[in-house]
């Protein structure tokens, strides 16, 4: 048997009454790009600074390499650390800020300036080793950073929320520097953010937290088709959600009366399957069809507004009970020719594409 | 601006005749000593019916005026040391720490602050006594020192409240252990509060007279205590001279004080 590279086995941690990270466990294959999404307060980056050891955990455990990490301190865990605020040491010249770490190892000058020097041209920053940090930009200053914490070669690197300070722009070109780095380096990477976007463009696998528990963990495209739960399903990609009951429910595909007579059968059932319970019913907008004409199972619905985003139009639209539903269609479309505000239309959907949470 | 300067009208002059008149009062007393000191008159008469250098000469003749600025040095520099370095200690305790008692702890340190320094003396004179230390360096240290604190405690203080810890965070995740990333990293960046409190210590210790003279001994003495027991024997131009020198250096260092924290915003 294997053993994993980074084990994070049952990580807890309480202050007093309140508990900020509940049960945490994952494991990390070498080189590979994890990503801790969630809302702020979900546990994400408590876990992380735990990795790092500026927190000590109320239980559980961390292997590296099947060695336990927790009675090692922070400056001897070997560990790279790029945050969320600036973290350039002032008084030093970008080159000094990247030859620190190897001035601690008292590593031989020679190697220090090489290292210095392909760290630098590894961040696209070369020939910046005599400006000081604060004539640099927010990006070049997180780059510089980043150089600093990978010029040591440490086998895990931590980013807490580093873009988070930066505008829009600068953040996508940053986030392919880190993807085009972290496929140079085959560093490990467990990088912590609140941006969905952010996580699906850049990891391999995504761990969602919430209320300080993982709900999910796994790729992108996982997460997407198949949430496990209703917090997953709502904070990766756009959804809907309408109120719905459970009928019966067998080897976890459920029949859901979504009331005024309309049943559906044969969607996937996540977490309980209690007949006649409640249960909410996700349906991603660009799954639903739209029909002008009756459907017997379709939802019938009021169209609210109608807007054009470029590539695909978005159809605002309400049940008789007031519950908005997005639509998401192709340009084109010939449901939306002609359409206008106000009018009756049906929506209709793959049932084993959408998703019912107890 | 409610308080527009250009728009105060007839009260503009006013207000021009008071700060006029409130500057003079701060620095006249200055200029005089400092004339006094370079005229030939030996009853300080002003203005002075000519000048002369005669006073700084029996100023450097005596060596107990240059004595006693040597001991001001050398306690000034010990109580600067002791100051900064202390202060730095509790700065960091005050600005890192959770503990119960923080509030009354940063409260007790800057006592000596607002403590009438006249007691302070007679309380110090009475424990130095009963332990042996009147008239000592030591005597002399500890009392600077405790009125030294306050400003380095509060310069070092303010220079860590603007200081991110992520950054000494940083540090030590690059692999320095936390003392040697305070050292490396912390102290160098808030260095222009060090240099603040270093100033100020060794001006508060430099030319302190009130503790001074409940702490030294005929043997030991500092410039201030020089100036007012020469002033309590006679009255002579001398002692215009050593005030003048005084204030000189202390201008001196002001200025270099002045220079740096240009030098931080530029």
């Amino acid at each position: 048997m294997t053993q994993p590279f980074l084990s994070i086995r049952g990580i807890r941690k309480s202050y007093g009454a309140v508990t900020a990270v509940k049960n945490v466990s994952m494991d990390i294959a070498e080189g590979e790009f994890m990503t801790f999404l969630g809302p702020s307060g979900s546990g994400k980056s408590t876990t992380l600074y735990i990795l790092a050891g500026f927190q000590d955990p109320s239980g559980g455990d961390i292997l590296l390499r099947g060695q336990s990490l927790l009675s090692t301190p922070s400056h001897k865990r070997n560990i790279g650390m790029v945050f969320q605020r600036y973290t350039l040491f002032p008084h030093l010249s970008v080159g000094e800020n990247v030859a620190f770490p190897l001035r601690i190892r008292r590593r031989p000058q020679a190697e220090i300036a090489e290292r210095v020097k392909a760290a630098l041209k590894l961040v696209r920053l070369e020939g910046f080793e005599d400006r000081m940090p604060a004539l640099m930009s927010g990006g070049q200053q997180q780059r510089v950073a980043l150089a600093r914490a990978l010029v040591y070669n440490p086998p895990v690197l931590l980013m807490d929320e580093p873009l988070s300070a930066l505008d829009k722009k600068l953040r996508e070109e940053i986030q392919f520097e880190i993807r085009r780095i972290h496929h140079e380096t085959g560093v490990t990477i467990l990088y912590v953010t609140h941006d969905q976007e952010e996580a699906l463009r850049l990891s391999d696998r995504i761990a969602v937290f919430s209320q300080g528990e993982i709900d999910q963990i796994g790729t992108g495209p996982e997460l997407y088709s198949n949430p496990a739960t209703r917090f997953v399903a709502g904070f990766i990609g756009d959804s809907n959600f309408l109120e719905a009951t459970v009928v019966e429910s067998n080897a976890g595909k459920a029949r859901l009366s979504l009331g005024d007579g309309v049943m559906v059968e044969g969607v996937p059932l996540h977490g309980g399957s209690a007949a006649n319970g409640k249960a909410s019913l996700m349906l991603r907008p660009e799954r639903l069809s739209l029909s002008r004409a009756s459907v017997p199972s379709g939802i019938s619905v009021t169209v609210r507004d109608i807007t054009f985003l470029g590539n695909n139009v978005e159809v605002s639209t309400a049940t008789p009970a007031g519950v908005d539903l997005a639509v998401r269609l192709p340009f084109g479309h010939e449901a939306i020719l002609s359409l206008a505000r106000g009018e009756q239309a049906w929506l209709t959907f793959d049932t084993a594409s959408a998703h019912a949470f107890a | 601006m409610l308080l527009d300067f250009d728009k105060l009208g007839g009260l503009k002059t006013f207000l021009v005749a008071l700060v006029v008149l409130v500057s003079l009062f701060l620095i006249l007393p200055i200029v005089f000593i400092a004339a006094l000191s370079f005229g030939s008159s030996q009853w300080l008469i002003f203005p002075p019916p000519s000048w002369t250098f005669k006073w700084y000469q029996d100023l450097f003749v005596d060596p107990r005026w240059l004595y006693s600025a040597l001991t001001s040095l050398k306690i000034a520099a010990i109580v600067t040391v002791l100051s900064v370095v202390i202060g730095f200690l509790a700065a960091l305790g005050l600005d890192r720490g959770r503990f119960a008692g923080r509030d009354f702890l940063r409260a007790l340190f800057l006592t000596p602050m607002i403590l009438p320094v006249v007691v302070l003396a007679v309380a110090l004179y009475a424990l130095f006594l009963k332990l042996g230390l009147a008239g000592t360096t030591i005597a002399f240290v500890i009392a600077h020192l405790l009125i030294a604190l306050p400003f380095s405690i509060i310069s070092i203080g303010n220079a860590l409240a603007g200081f991110d810890r992520s950054i000494e965070d940083a540090a030590i995740l690059c692999g320095a252990n936390p003392w040697e990333a305070r050292l490396r990293v912390t102290v160098p960046a808030i260095r222009h509060g060090i240099f603040g409190a270093a100033i100020f210590s060794f001006l508060a210790s430099w030319d302190e007279v009130v503790l001074a003279i409940f702490m030294a001994s005929p043997t030991l003495q500092t410039l201030p205590v020089k100036i007012w027991t020469t002033l309590r024997q006679d009255l002579t131009p001398v002692i215009a001279a050593a005030s003048t020198l005084l204030i000189a250096f202390t201008i001196l260092l002001m200025i270099v004080a002045a220079l740096f924290r240009k030098g931080r915003k530029a």
